[in-house]
């Protein structure tokens, strides 16, 4: 087939400045959602994969495999395993077994500690404080948890009331990163925290957490049990801490690798990507009726010269075909264009979200997914159009204004 | 029914560029049957310069488009260069098209966001040439029709007679070997109709070509070498030179 030019579908571009601008501006902003979309999925699948280790085994109560939050367990279970399973991964003699409190509770700014003394007792409205979760965690939460580190200032002492702040946790609160500043203080379970160090734990949910001194934790929200124990293992296999607790009824535990008990709550959350998609498709959808609209509009007044193009034996296909090229140029330069905005804004951005918060991921696959985007808008866009205007016959076409 | 071809140069043994044979075209709109063209009979020599009359809506431009490739043929004969038309697959014809036949409109048809140059070169993309070559030949149509100077013109900087020129040159530019033409004087003032009109004949006189145009205008279809009436889809009185009744 014998093609026009690619510079006469480039020249057709200029023929309607306006009609120009509306195509890119309107597919940028299409491709810009879209991206978003694609970010957002991939930044939350990430910070849940990114979560759970396959070689790390959380045990909670039975029961309570849905929600560790809910879990309650006895506080010697940590020992009880550390003691019976072989296999376990350690390190200078210390077992990598940590006992966590997992626990949601509203969270007071309080400023920086003044001269003046400490107010005694937080604000009354708990009603509009927002949750975070707190982690009340022991030493050993560093090993089974390498991604975390601490990036300023230092570990909570036990006994302190001391706090440390996870990368995310301003965003999860919703508020100034400098409000968690190091030395500002927070009451959390009616006790007043200092701040004493930031840590991060790229793109796992643990960023956007309060993670304070087990014991204290404990002491503060009046709770004897733990929430958990996870394990790390070297020889061990998942079924040798299964067995424990099955053995162990007296425990009424529950065991189950951490990557499962993460890839749940993707699937738990689920259904709002899903509506993230959903959402993005419509709007795609819409920006795809737009663009048939307007592309009908630009070839409608080209009926005739169309019909002389065939005259002079060009094929409606090859007609088709340059068509098509000035309707994906056009969406292509938006495309180029909102995805230019969108690496510049979104990548990274972080998310508050009901479990926690997690930065927006603006990475190939997202990408070449919006740019995948303002191809189908193009494509899409011109090709009833473009049917529609060279269905009729070459005689009639040429009689039209 | 069929009776003797309108020309007899066909009997010279050499096909006829054009011969129609009972060509016949109809238009079925809902219960009515339109027949703009009702089996024609029409032989035409190679070099041949016709102008096509009558009133309007009495099957000319239906011959024309037929001729060109354009159309399809209800039933009849329609051998144009000695290839059947009525039998030919839509990508056949556009070859066809694109190699035996030049149109010109009424209204130019240039495409508003090509210059000259390029509106010219457009039939030739189709042809295997090389740069130089396809160069060469838009620089000597646009010289033939005197518009060498403009080259970077867009039609909205053009005459209309000019444009008309630009158009002729896009269609002699691939050297086909019959032009089929549309009224091409209809939108002109009557100095850029006659130079068209000269160029016309300059185009069968110099380069043989056989031409094929239909025209209200009387001054025009004098330079033809052969006028015939349509009326009502037949062919009613050739020129006065052979004052031959066709048809009834
Ligand atoms: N596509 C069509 N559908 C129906 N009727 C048509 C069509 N094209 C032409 N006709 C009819 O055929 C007749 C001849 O048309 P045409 O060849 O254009 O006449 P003219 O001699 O004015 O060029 C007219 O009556 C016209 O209405
Ligand atoms: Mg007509």
């Amino acid at each position: 087939m014998k093609r026009l030019p690619l510079e006469y579908a480039v020249r057709n571009l200029a023929r309607s400045p306006l009609r120009l601008v509306l195509s890119v501006v309107g597919s940028a902003l299409v491709v810009l959602l879209v991206f978003a979309a694609a970010a957002f999925a991939r930044g939350m699948e990430h910070s849940l994969r990114a979560s759970g280790s396959s070689s790390t085994v959380i045990v909670l109560g039975a029961g309570s495999e849905e929600s560790i939050e809910r879990s309650e367990i006895g506080s010697s279970v940590a020992s009880l395993i550390a003691a019976s399973v072989r296999g376990i991964r350690t390190r200078a003699g210390v077992s990598y077994v940590s006992a966590e409190v997992h626990v949601q509770l509203p969270v007071f700014l309080a400023g920086p500690a003044t001269p003046e003394g400490d107010e005694r007792h937080p604000p009354e409205d708990s009603e509009d404080a927002p949750l975070t979760l707190v982690r009340g965690f022991t030493p050993s939460a560093f090993l089974v948890h390498p991604q975390v580190q601490i990036v300023e200032g230092a570990m909570p002492r036990v006994g302190y009331d001391e706090v440390m702040v996870g990368t995310l946790s301003a965003t999860k609160l919703g508020v100034a990163p400098d409000e968690l500043a190091i030395g500002r203080r927070l009451w959390l379970a009616e006790k007043l925290w200092t701040i004493t160090g930031r840590f991060a734990a790229p793109a796992t949910v643990m960023e956007a957490e309060l993670w304070a001194p087990l014991t204290d934790l404990k002491l503060a929200t009046t709770r004897e049990t733990d929430s958990c124990v996870l394990v790390a293992l070297d020889t061990a296999e998942f079924a040798d801490i299964d067995a424990f607790c099955k053995q162990r009824l007296d425990l009424e535990l529950a065991a189950m690798p951490e990557s499962e008990y993460y890839s749940k709550l993707g699937e738990f959350y689920a259904p709002v990507r899903a509506v993230v998609w959903i959402t993005a498709a419509l709007i795609g959808l819409g920006g795809l009726f737009g663009g048939l609209n307007t592309m009908y509009a630009a070839f409608a007044s080209r009926v005739r010269e169309l019909a002389m193009l065939q005259c002079l034996g060009y094929s409606r296909p090859a007609l088709i075909v340059s068509l098509v090229q000035e309707s994906v140029l056009a969406t292509a330069a938006g495309g180029l264009l909102g995805a230019a905005i969108g690496l510049l804004l979104l990548d990274g951005v972080a998310v508050r979200f009901s479990m926690g918060a997690f930065g927006l991921r603006a990475d190939a696959a997202a990408l070449s997914l919006s740019l995948g985007a303002a191809f189908a808008l193009g494509l899409f866009g011109a090709l009833p159009p473009a049917w529609r205007c060279l269905r009729l016959p070459i005689p009639e076409a040429l009689k039209t204004g | 029914m069929t009776q003797a071809p309108i020309n007899g140069q066909a009997e010279g043994g050499l096909e006829p560029i054009i011969r129609c044979r009972g060509l016949t075209r109809t238009y079925i709109k809902g219960d009515n049957t339109i027949t703009p063209l009702a089996e024609l009979d029409l032989d035409v020599a190679r070099g041949e310069f016709i102008a096509l009359m009558g009133p309007s809506g009495s099957g000319k431009t239906t011959l024309l488009n037929l001729v060109a490739g354009i159309d399809k043929p209800t039933s009849g004969s329609l051998r144009v260069g000695g290839v059947e038309l009525a039998d030919v697959s839509p990508s056949r014809l556009a070859a066809f098209r694109s190699e035996y036949i030049g149109y010109v409109f009424q209204l130019y048809n240039l495409v508003p966001v090509l210059t000259a140059y390029e509106n010219v070169e457009l039939p030739l993309l189709l042809h295997r040439l090389s740069g130089r070559e396809r160069h060469q030949r838009v620089a000597t149509a646009l010289q033939l029709v005197g518009l060498a100077d403009r080259h970077d013109h867009f039609p909205r900087q053009l005459s209309g007679g000019q444009e008309q020129r630009v158009a002729i040159a896009r269609a002699i530019v691939t050297d086909p070997r019959i032009i089929v033409a549309d009224e091409p004087t209809g939108d002109l003032d009557k100095e850029s109709a006659a130079a068209v009109m000269a160029l016309l004949e300059q185009l069968t006189a110099e380069m043989g070509k056989t031409i094929v145009m239909v025209t209200h205008d009387p001054k025009s279809a004098a330079h033809a070498s052969r006028v015939l009436h349509l009326e009502k889809g037949r062919l009613v009185v050739q020129d006065e030179r052979f004052a031959t009744l066709a048809g009834a």
